[in-house]
């Protein structure tokens, strides 16, 4: 077992930089995933930890030894691809057994360790199948299969989920966790999966175009977003943003004003780095809307779709300003129907970010 | 990763060096042998006598105008006639497909030696089977390989009947890859199925026949077995010679190496300007 | 109101009406090359017209052996074929491998310079490949002669390349986190999953090898060296010989391809259409 620590890790492919100095240290045995926007960077960063695409800059250690220049056999990792990557002309058995025969390792030794994983994920009985003949899960616990035949010290996961259906995704996301527990390794795994990425961290990692935006456990990235950009990308649906405005500042507290809402304010504790008539954007995610009256200032909108699910009821809404809302609430049948609505928001909830959507606190 | 660097230039070395030494070297080599006076030893720098002599020679330029002629025949005729074949050919319609590709297609690998024999005794003036038949329909017969003309039309025959499957089997490649859909949506509109292969087909297989047209340019403009085996070293008289047999004798009955050259590389200089021509019109068509 | 069906059955018959009489034609050469070579010498120079195969195959075959020893150039030839087929099939998937799978310094130089070149004709090298293997190796009427400098033949760097670069990346870099090492991954994963490419490939090396004529006829001229096609060249000009022993050769020649194309005849069109899917 062993953590895995990047320091000022840097990608360029020819003169275009796509990772910008990530920094991370990943202790022991934890689960790390990695989420962000198409594009961002996640599959290449994980591929610069298998070493899989060279470091342009930085460093990049597993067990403490910087791995730079070793090779990707070496490096004590073992990765499942998104697209499973079954070779597709050998059996499953063959599939498991590829890496550990190509390197000459003792033949009893090798059918030991297939059987083990094998039995680990259920799939005795698969072996002598061509990846053509499995289904999707099966397919995707074989390549689980090759990497802890493997038996390293980080597993390494590239959106192992994503082609599979929504039933099979919580599924193979539970054994995934248990796996988890069993082994008690590093992994580090990427997904653009909300939930996966709840459920299964211990930490997660936000990444946007090439730079970490927050580092920290599922629910602290909830409750307490560094920015606009990671409040808006974790949680779902996701939080509303509404534009504002610096109305007074006394220590230690600001009043802003909502943009063309009438009269509603709210006052807010934050410290300094803003002006009397700047911009702001509030911030708050769709469960902390209250009834009329029951917050700090009242907001009047209108309904434009409501989804009632029985215990709660999603309800999406246009601000006069039209700015686009999801408000959730609980017991709202009384409301069915309704075409306007006044919600309220409490003051202690709501975020305050600058124009360039950092946190004001 | 330079390891992986080193498994790349392992795995390119062993045919970079036959390509190197067969290929790239002996193009530019053959290029500065045009330049050398090769018939007495030793070779020396004289440019007049290859390059020069190619301007003057009636040979040459007997050759040239021979491979001009064929090419300008040949090269259309086969091209449309393969496009026509290659629609037939892939038509719903067709019965015995196979059979059918089959009489087009087998011609493709027919050896050059092979079909030259059969042609030159098909294609005898006196006892040939051509000419019998033609007798039998009451014309008269046809001297193939004594009258320049008639060897001409031959070794276009020949050539013809050679390649003309092997580019049908392109232009087929060409035809399946246009969507279905799209002459379906013609068929709705009432377009006619010879208006769907003028307006629909024909440009969308244009790429693809210039591709042909390219090859077949390049393929005529070396012409060498046909009248080497079937008109019997280009005949009757030099009738037939094309660029091909001019180089052929040049470099290797003669071994003059350096003149020779430069019709290897006139050769070359033609076959890349045509084929550009070709490409050129083919884009501003469009 | 015109039926659809009766429209069809007009284009039908159109459509046959054409391509029968037409395909008649295209294999009547194929056709008139068994009759010869079942006639007897005598019959092919009669005035009268043979459609119909006779019975002098094994007759005309001796009168052949007789002229040259025709067995053995096909001996020469189906081996030069076969070790030119192997060799260049492994030398080109590596090349194609490599530019396929790998980025490397001079890469983009390596493609150029081999596509740039791949249309110039085969007369602009075969005077330099002539004196360089003749006078400067000093290798004229040797397997080496025969086999090595044709296999300069770029076709199948482009087509392996293009096999090798659709295939997912993923499957090689799942392989290398196995630390398998590179040369095994192109031999036990790559090459296998390139199986229909590589016998496409194999078929149209082995004919172009099997049918080429100039080149043998420049470098060789000891008799036991001779290729088939070689030796069948040089008997059509000859004025006294044997056309019923030279339609055998002809038939000893095509025969075999033939049965390759009938046989593999999915994979050998696809290495022709592969010509222009580049
Ligand atoms: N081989 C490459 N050459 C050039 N640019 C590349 C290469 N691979 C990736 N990129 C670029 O690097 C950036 C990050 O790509 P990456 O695949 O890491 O994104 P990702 O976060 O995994 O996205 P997704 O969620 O869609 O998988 C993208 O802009 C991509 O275009
Ligand atoms: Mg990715």
């Amino acid at each position: 077992m062993a953590g895995v620590s990047l320091k000022n890790v840097v990608k360029r492919f020819g003169s275009i930089e796509v990772v910008h100095g990530a920094s991370l240290e990943v202790e022991e045995g934890e689960f790390i995933v990695f989420v962000g926007p198409s594009g961002c960077g996640k599959s290449t960063l994980l591929r610069m930890i298998a070493g899989l695409e060279d470091i342009s800059g930085g460093e990049i250690a597993i067990g403490g030894v910087a791995v730079n220049d070793v090779e990707p056999a070496d490096r004590g990792i073992a990765m499942v691809f998104q697209s499973y990557a079954l070779y597709p002309h050998m059996t499953v058995e063959r599939n498991l057994s590829f890496g550990l025969r190509m390197n000459g390792n003792d033949k009893a030794d090798t059918a030991r360790r297939v059987a083990k994983a094998a039995q680990i994920l259920r799939i005795e009985e698969l072996l002598d199948r061509r990846p053509a003949q499995l289904s999707g899960g099966q397919r995707q616990r074989v390549a689980i299969g090759r990497a802890i035949v493997r038996d390293p010290q980080v597993f390494l996961f590239d959106e192992p989920l994503s082609n599979l259906d929504a039933e099979l995704r919580v599924q193979m996301r539970v054994e995934i966790a248990r796996l988890h527990a069993e082994l008690g390794v590093t992994m580090i795994y990427v997904t653009h999966d909300q939930v996966e990425a709840m459920t299964l961290a211990d930490r997660i990692v936000v990444l946007r175009a090439g730079r970490i935006e927050q580092i920290g456990k599922p629910l602290d990235l909830y409750d307490d977003p560094a920015n606009q950009f990671v409040a808006s990308f974790v949680g779902s649906p996701k939080m509303n943003f509404m534009a504002a405005e610096v109305a007074s500042i006394e220590d230690g507290r600001v009043t802003v004003a909502l943009v063309n809402q009438g009269s509603a304010r709210l006052t807010v504790p934050a410290e300094n780095g803003f002006a009397v008539g700047d911009r702001l954007t509030v911030g708050l995610r769709p469960e902390h809307f209250g009834r009329e009256g029951e917050g700090d200032c009242d907001l009047s909108i209108r309904v434009d779709m409501a989804e009632h699910l029985g215990s709660t009821s999603y309800i999406h809404a246009n601000t006069t300003s039209a700015e686009q809302l999801v408000i959730e609430r609980e017991e709202s049948r009384s409301e069915i129907g309704m075409e306007h609505l006044t919600v309220s928001i409490p003051a202690a909830k709501a975020y305050l970010f600058d124009a360039s959507g950092a946190r004001l606190r | 990763m330079r390891m992986r660097t080193r498994a790349a230039y392992g795995f390119l070395a062993p045919y970079l060096l036959i390509f190197a030494t067969f290929w790239v070297w002996p193009i530019i080599y053959s290029f500065y042998l045009s330049f050398l006076a090769t018939r007495i030893q030793p070779w020396s720098f004289n440019p007049t006598v290859t390059w020069g002599r190619l301007v003057v020679d009636p040979a040459f330029l007997n050759a040239l105008k021979n491979t001009l002629i064929i090419l300008v025949i040949q090269v259309p005729v086969m091209i449309a006639l393969a496009t026509v074949l290659a629609v037939l050919l892939n038509s719903q319609l067709l019965k015995a497909r196979g059979i059918m590709r089959f009489a087009f297609f087998a011609p493709v690998v027919v050896g050059e030696a092979a079909y030259a024999a059969v042609f030159r005794l098909m294609f005898n003036a006196d006892f040939g089977v051509i000419n019998k038949l033609i007798g039998s329909i009451g014309l008269s017969p046809v001297a193939w390989l004594g009258d320049p003309t008639a060897a001409m039309a031959l070794i276009i025959i020949a050539v013809t009947w050679r390649w003309v499957g092997y580019n049908a089997i392109i232009i087929i490649s060409g035809l399946q890859a246009i969507p279905q859909d799209v002459y379906e949506a013609a068929t709705l509109d009432r377009v006619s199925k010879p208006r769907q292969f003028f307006f629909i087909t024909l440009p969308l297989l244009k790429p693809i026949i210039l591709f042909c047209v390219v090859l077949s340019v390049i393929g005529t403009m070396q012409l060498f077995a046909e009248p080497f085996l079937i008109t019997n070293r280009g005949g009757p008289g030099q009738a037939t010679e094309t660029l091909g047999l001019f180089l052929y004798r040049q470099g290797f009955t003669v071994l003059n190496f350096g003149y020779a050259s430069a019709v290897a590389y006139t050769i070359a200089a033609l076959a890349v300007l045509i084929s550009l021509a070709n490409l050129w019109l083919g884009r501003s068509a469009r | 109101m015109r039926s659809k069906s009766s429209s069809t059955l007009r284009r039908s018959i159109a459509l046959h009406a054409v391509l029968v009489p037409l395909a008649i034609v295209w294999l009547f050469p194929i056709w008139m090359m068994v009759v010869f070579s079942t006639m007897p010498e005598n019959a092919i120079f009669s005035p009268n017209i043979h459609l119909i195969p006779s019975d002098r195959f094994w007759e005309n075959f001796l009168i052949l052996q007789a002229d040259t020893d025709f067995l053995r150039t096909i001996f020469v030839s189906v081996v030069v074929a076969l070790v030119y087929t192997v060799l260049s099939v492994l030398l080109t998937s590596m090349a194609g491998w490599a530019l396929a799978r790998y980025s490397f310094a001079g890469k983009g130089l390596v493609l150029l310079i081999i596509l740039g070149t791949l249309t110039l004709p085969y007369f602009v090298v075969v005077i330099p490949q002539f004196i360089m293997v003749a006078r400067d190796f000093g290798l004229a009427n040797t397997w080496f002669a025969l086999i090595v400098p044709p296999l300069f033949n770029s076709l199948g760097v482009l087509f392996m390349r293009q096999s090798f670069s659709m295939m997912p990346s993923e499957l090689f870099d799942a392989a290398r986190v196995e630390g398998v090492r590179e040369w095994r991954i192109f031999l036990f994963v790559g090459m296998p999953l390139a199986r229909p490419t590589l016998a496409a490939l194999s078929i149209i090396l082995f004919l172009a090898s099997w049918n080429n004529y100039l080149w043998p006829l420049l470098i060789n001229n000891r008799p036991d060296m001779m290729t088939a096609p070689v030796a069948l060249g040089s008997l059509i000009g000859l004025t006294k010989v044997s056309w019923g022993g030279i339609m055998v050769g002809a038939v000893l020649l095509t025969a075999p391809m033939i049965a390759v194309f009938i046989l593999l005849q999915r994979h050998f069109i696809a290495g022709i259409a592969a010509g222009a899917v580049k």
